[in-house]
């Protein structure tokens, strides 16, 4: 009696588990078969979950001159890519640092960079824009790739993120391989080359893929430091050309499938290393 | 470091200079746009300032005009709400598929929910309320669509001032559930199976095993969860910018959107540094309380 409770219990948990995940997959697939209808059908009731018919028209609309997908998509790729390099290097190298490397201030500098992460980039907002209009940097890509490249911030991620995630891994590699190196007569630059980084390359991964995605999809810096709509990304662009609710509505929709079409590729290729990735950067050991 | 001896001197010479380069980028680009601005916040809070002129020592005068803002109240009080809101409802959602997840299943239906619970976490919340919006309209919109076939509504999800912050609760959670998911899962798998076994020996049934096992050993996970979101929700900006714009009237703004407006609409540098202390000030007393609050609840062994 009781075994036959706990299956009917464990069938209709599974039952909830795929009528949930259904549920919230729904809305993605919407935006994908309204944005194959042409414009006139986008705002039908009662709302059509399939796709009806594959009229490519909005993404011919996208594709043409009058709106600059593709220069947005240009851009996010440049501001994210170049990001992420950022991140990651300056990430691995002070992260080695702090973890495996004796010097003055080690830990007030750690202690430091660990508080910043309680501070927000919406907080300091003022007075980085005027630095960044004292460097002459306001409405180019540098105002948000060159934080990152001095591992100040990705765009939507606090670089000391970064830091404290590759200072735990550097932890786990034990103190016993790096004075075998040292004896061998090795300087601790070179240990850091050759050892350190190449055992890193999951970890380096895994943050490359997370500083990837957030800056792709960040929305309020790029608002801040980017006017011109040449400059904009695509989160910023697809919003700011956004026409009046109800009139292109399957544009919009046709545009924001074209901007996740990156996320989705790189998540249905490699969607249960990116779960691990995820799930380890909230935990901190 | 008993290794570490004179005669190694010059070798942890070479360590310093080592790690001073390893470090130096980052702390350039820390102190430059993050250690700096900082203190610029708190600076530029004391002055008069705009685009057009420097900043001009004003005292107080900031703070006294913010103590008198009916707007910075109403801003304050719809964050908070949408806070009490988002944080309990993300977290609550995330434990119970967590739990849900963490039994024997069949791998197709594990595979297929994790993912779909999660995905959404990846994709911007630009994008996502941009799709939601056809859903939140109150005569052409989906979700009134389906509760006018029940015989409930319309509602006005996002014309009313009752509504419109819950709709955005509703976008957040749909859209940031599943890390939650992810990372309590991760916990309660790293929580060996002999502690609920020994329990289930003892006679205890489900709800006990979890309440009084799997629960205080899931704290850690739980506590670290609720402080992401805590911080996270005090700077919601993206999501009401898209629904609402921060309406109707102010009903809906939020205090990093007020930032917003009078640092980048109006211009006046002042006065939005001043708001943006008092949210500084806000998330660190609620990250301190939290911690302090944490060493009640969470249990680490």
């Amino acid at each position: 009696m009781t075994r036959l409770r706990a299956r009917v219990g464990a069938t209709a948990a599974n039952l909830i588990l795929v009528a949930g995940g259904a549920l919230f997959l729904a809305p993605f697939v919407w935006m994908l078969s309204t944005s194959l209808r042409p414009i006139g059908q986008s705002l039908t009731l009662p709302p059509k979950w399939l796709p009806t018919t594959f009229d490519v028209s909005n993404y011919q609309a996208l594709a043409s001159q009058d709106y600059p997908i593709l220069r947005f998509m240009q851009n996010s790729f440049v501001i994210s890519g170049l990001s992420t390099l950022g991140i990651v290097a300056t990430s691995a190298m002070a992260g080695f640092a702090f973890a495996k490397l004796t010097f003055p201030y080690r830990d007030i500098l750690f202690g430091l960079l660990l508080v910043s992460l309680m501070v927000p980039i919406q907080v300091t907002i003022v007075p980085l824009f005027v630095i960044m209009q004292r460097l002459g940097l306001v409405n180019s890509e540098w105002a948000l790739i060159l934080p990152a490249l001095l591992g100040a911030f990705a765009p939507g991620l606090p670089g000391a993120f970064g830091i404290f995630m590759m200072r735990q891994f550097f932890r786990g590699i034990p103190d016993s391989l790096i004075e075998a190196a040292t004896i061998d007569g090795a300087g601790k630059l070179r240990i850091f080359w050759t050892i350190a980084l190449p055992l890193a390359k999951p970890a380096l991964a895994s943050l490359a893929i997370i500083v990837f995605t957030l800056s792709w999809n960040e929305y309020f810096t790029p608002l801040i430091f980017l006017s011109s709509t040449n400059e904009m990304t695509l989160p910023l662009g697809i919003q700011a050309l956004r026409p009046p609710f109800g009139q292109g509505s399957s544009l919009v929709l046709a545009a924001v499938a074209v901007a996740l079409l990156p996320v989705l590729i790189a998540y249905l290729a490699g969607h249960r290393w990116i779960v691990e990735s995820f799930t380890r950067s909230g935990l901190k050991d | 470091m008993s290794t570490r001896t004179t005669a190694r001197q010059g070798r942890a010479g070479r360590e310093v200079v080592a790690g001073a380069l390893l470090v130096t980028p980052a702390t350039v680009g820390f102190t430059v746009f993050v250690l700096v601005p900082v203190v610029l916040t708190v600076y530029y809070s004391f002055t008069e300032y705009s685009l057009l002129s420097s900043p001009r020592f004003a005292g107080v005068e900031n703070y006294t005009s913010l103590v008198d803002d009916p707007r910075l109240r109403r801003v304050y009080l719809n964050t908070a709400l949408f806070t009490v809101m988002a944080v309990p409802l993300n977290v609550g959602l995330g434990l119970a598929l967590a739990v849900l997840l963490h039994r024997k299943m069949p791998g197709v239906v594990r595979q297929f929910a994790r993912s779909a619970f999660f995905f959404p976490t990846l994709v911007g919340l630009i994008f996502v309320a941009l799709i939601w919006q056809f859903f939140f309209q109150t005569d052409s919109g989906i979700l009134n669509y389906y509760l006018g076939k029940i015989g409930v509504g319309p509602v006005q999800w996002l014309s009313s001032s009752a509504w419109a912050i819950p709709s955005i609760v509703v976008l957040d959670v749909w859209k940031n559930a599943g890390l939650a998911m992810l990372i309590l899962l991760a916990g309660l798998q790293g929580i060996p199976p002999d502690y609920t076994e020994a329990a289930m020996v003892d006679g205890a049934n489900a709800w006990q095993r979890f309440w009084h096992v799997t629960f205080p050993l899931l704290t850690p996970q739980i506590f670290f969860v609720t402080t992401l979101y805590l911080i996270g929700a005090l700077k919601v900006f993206d999501s009401i910018v898209v629904l609402t714009g921060g309406g109707p009237g102010d009903a809906s703004r939020s205090v990093v959107m007020y930032v917003y407006e009078k640092g980048f609409k109006s211009f006046d540098f002042g006065y939005a540094s001043a708001i943006s202390v008092t949210l500084l000030v806000v998330i660190a007393a609620v990250t301190l309380l939290q911690f302090r609050a944490a060493r009640r609840w969470v249990s680490y062994d």
